[in-house]
């Protein structure tokens, strides 16, 4: 499958929002910034930390509204984790809730029908795909048909394949990949005419995409062969020389080119390919083939002594390439095999075909590109990198659970020794008294104001004044009947008028003052006590949290520890399964060779028993 | 020999060429695989399980809830403004420079969300500062600050810096978003 156009369907997983994004992708209207923090890892296709971020945050409770959305992303990325088991459970899950949405219902159906088209089991996938279908994103649909085709290839059902992917209108991307795959299930099965078709659909293939001019190449091989093998040589010629000289077909485009022109009696003609291939690296089984191929043209437009030239050549290249074999053989066994493979960039056929030229020429890394073509070795050299990739992370984290312990062992100290001092700080604190004082206040003022008693609001000064002319007053109460004091009596009355009056005059601005005073007293009452209990609260559980903490540390420790070392012997046992891959397809190339050495052995032999029958050397 | 050899190769590069269309066959090595293959996708679960763990475990010790404070950056298509790098201060001290590659501005532009930052910051009030560099349009340089005061209480807090277009002023719009 194109990458390109898996990344275009596994970004339709989140959820659409109303715009649209660059490259034509649906943009996603976040709900939870948490939700936007997965999409962040997602989109940069880190679908193992977008995962992890994900089940977190999913545990935090914090994707309440994007709660099925990112169940739907969660099981699409335990999918191209390759987890088809958590997956089709959570794809499950969804389906079997009344509430789920009908879009997300329709890409649970389409992800579900993946998984089960992942497992082989076909009749169940083309059932979950077709009931993918109202609210299903249009980028999904290509995939879909292709799935839904496929499937009913496996099955022999070619007609229903067919009618599946007549009239697509859509990408060429999918349709291509679709088409190949069904021309070639058809040639196989006899149903030569409409494969052929279907290939040459591909074959003809008008792009500028790398992925697909690959493609359109095995699609020509394919014909050339199958064309050859039906006794069109001339047609076989056409498609052959479609193949792109410099791709990784072209090895094979030529040695078909050659028995196109060959099998029409054109030797001369059939040379020219096959000579081209002589130059090439021998390790290709092409190659190898041209090496008894230009003898046999000689032979035929008798050119016998250069037939016979080229028959020794051809052994001494088989030869030498057998002890070339035997060298990659023991490299291998010695465990320089991973080593090579693991320092190339990527694990993609087309990457590896651009990166042949740099390979170097030593035992361990000779066949590493033909071997790489092998889908069973590419597979288990990327269980291999992703378990390197789970032995770093473990490695990671065996170092930060050591931190994680330091910090929790010292704030456990601190704890210790600061938690009393700051205690008997607070405890000289003494919040209800504040509290009652605050309320005494509160009910004085209250009382003031129904009362409009000007003199609660009086300054010191005033106050003062007031306390003496209440002592003067009393003074002058003893001695009522003294008439000598009445001008006395007189000024007292007079100058409490005065404080009165002044007292009355600042009521209006002195209750306002007294009133936010209260209200900023209220405040600070109610921080004091908020913050007391805050403080209480997290002196309270402090020493709890931080036990728990180490608690957990403790608990995670020995689960890192015994995956680190299961994924260390899963690592081996994939090293050990991999050169056996490689050592058996060496053992089979070498056995091949020894079976093209014999036939050049008999050739040789062939021609000087016709030369000596006839009197003549060759 | 003619017929015998062409047919020997002909056949042979036939399936040569189809072979890789097609399921493979199984292999002696097929059980050995399909093994190891229970056993990765067994520890893949595993360890993916675990790291959820450690990633909430990682952030209640270093962030717990009482403290923690995150800074998002978030934009939508990004016409106006060509995003290369923020900055944030806290209560006047840098906390946060965080300059974005081509693969991240894409994963902004579809919608995902950055966490900038992660950090403690004592219950009250504090001032945050971001500064948004980038290219306006026709490719000026461009330089954008916005100002919030955060009332740090006892939850966790969570700050959007979003960038979005405006597009009846062909500009860019920096707005600060707490969210509850």
């Amino acid at each position: 499958m194109p990458a390109a156009v898996l990344m275009t369907v596994l970004l339709a997983a989140a959820a659409p929002g109303d715009g649209a994004a660059a490259g034509g992708l649906p943009a996603v209207k976040v709900q939870d910034l948490h939700y936007g923090d997965v999409l962040f890892h997602f989109y940069q296709q880190e679908y193992f930390d977008a995962l992890v971020r994900l089940a977190g945050y999913r545990d935090q409770g914090r994707l309440a509204a994007h709660a099925r959305d990112a169940e739907l992303l969660r099981g699409g990325l335990w999918l191209s984790l390759g987890q088809h088991r958590e997956a089709r459970e959570i794809f499950e899950r969804l389906l079997a809730d009344p509430a789920t949405p009908p879009p997300v219902r329709a890409q649970a159906w389409f992800y579900l029908g993946k998984v089960l088209y992942a497992a082989g089991q076909f009749e169940e996938s083309g059932r979950a795909l077709r009931s993918a279908t109202a609210g299903l994103p249009a980028a999904l649909d290509p995939e879909r048909r292709l799935l839904l085709a496929q499937g009913l290839m496996y099955h022999g059902r070619f007609d229903e394949a067919v009618a599946e992917l007549d009239g697509w209108s859509g990408a060429p991307e999918w349709t291509a990949y679709a088409q190949f795959n069904l021309g070639v299930a058809l040639v196989r099965a006899g149903r030569e005419e409409r494969g052929l078709q279907l290939l040459e659909a591909v074959g003809t293939l008008v792009t500028e995409n790398a992925e697909l001019i690959q493609l359109r190449d095995k699609a020509n091989v394919a014909i050339g062969y199958a064309q050859l093998q039906a006794g069109r040589p001339a047609a076989a010629r056409v498609a052959l020389d479609r193949v792109q000289l410099a791709g990784s077909q072209a090895n094979k485009a030529l040695l078909g080119a050659g028995w196109a022109d060959a099998a029409e009696g054109g030797y001369r003609t059939a040379l020219v390919p096959w000579l081209e291939l002589h130059g090439r690296a021998v390790q290709d089984g092409a190659v190898q083939e041209s090496y008894l191929a230009v003898p046999y043209a000689y032979a035929e437009l008798g050119a016998i002594g250069q037939a016979v030239e080229y028959y020794e050549q051809a052994i001494a290249s088989y030869d030498a390439e057998r002890l070339r074999i035997d060298e990659s053989i023991a490299a291998i066994r010695a465990g320089r095999l991973l080593q090579a493979a693991l320092a190339t960039r990527d694990d993609g056929r087309q990457g590896w075909f651009a990166q042949l030229a740099d390979v170097p020429d030593s035992p361990e890394s000779r066949y590493l590109y033909h071997l790489m073509a092998g889908h069973e070795f590419q597979e288990g050299l990327k269980s291999y990198r992703s378990l390197e990739a789970m032995a770093a992370n473990l490695s990671r984290w065996s170092d930060d659970l050591g931190a994680f312990g330091d910090m929790v062992e010292t704030r456990q100290r601190a704890l210790a020794t600061r938690l009393p001092s700051a205690e008997s700080r607070l405890a000289t604190v003494d919040i209800g008294a504040i509290n009652s004082q605050r309320d005494a206040l509160r009910a004085r003022y209250e009382a003031a104001l129904a009362e409009r008693d000007v003199t609660a609001f009086a300054t010191g000064e005033e106050r003062g004044w007031l306390d003496l002319l209440d002592g003067v007053d009393a003074e002058l109460s003893s001695r009522a009947g003294d008439a000598a004091l009445d001008d006395a009596r007189e000024k007292a009355r007079l100058a409490r008028g005065v404080v009165m009056w002044r007292l009355d005059q600042a009521w209006k601005v002195r209750t306002w003052q007294a009133g936010r005073s209260m209200r900023e007293l209220d405040a600070a009452v109610y921080d004091a006590r908020t913050r007391q209990a805050a403080s209480s609260r997290a002196r309270q559980g402090a020493p709890e949290r931080n036990a728990e903490l180490g608690r957990r540390v403790a608990a995670v420790a020995p689960r890192v520890a015994s995956l680190a070392t299961r994924v260390e012997a899963a690592k081996a046992a994939q090293e050990r399964y991999l050169a056996a891959i490689a050592v058996g397809e060496l053992e089979a190339q070498r056995r091949r060779l020894d079976e093209y050495s014999v036939q050049a052995r008999y050739a040789i032999a062939t021609i000087y028993d016709r030369a000596s029958a006839q009197g003549q050397g060759p | 020999m003619r017929m015998t050899m062409q047919a020997l190769l002909v056949k042979a590069l036939v399936f040569a060429s189809l072979a890789p269309a097609l399921a493979e066959e199984p292999t002696p090595a097929a059980a050995e695989r399909s093994a190891l293959d229970t056993e990765v996708q067994e520890l893949r679960r595993q360890v993916v399980d675990l790291n959820r763990d450690l990633f909430m475990l990682e952030e209640d010790l270093l962030f717990p809830a009482s403290t923690q404070v995150a800074v998002f950056v978030s934009m939508d298509t990004g016409t106006f403004f060509q995003l290369d790098s923020v900055q944030i201060k806290v209560d006047d001290k840098e906390v946060a420079n965080y300059l974005y590659t081509a693969r991240e501005l894409e994963a902004l532009k579809r919608g995902g969300v950055h966490r900038v930052w992660l950090g403690n910051l004592k219950a009250g009030e504090h001032e945050l500062v971001a500064f948004f560099t980038g290219q306006g349009t026709h490719e000026r340089d461009y330089k954008r600050g916005a100002t919030l005061t955060i009332d740090k209480g006892v939850g966790a807090q969570y700050v959007e810096l979003k960038i979005s277009d405006k597009r009846r002023k062909l500009q860019p719009e920096f707005v600060v978003r707490v969210w509850e």
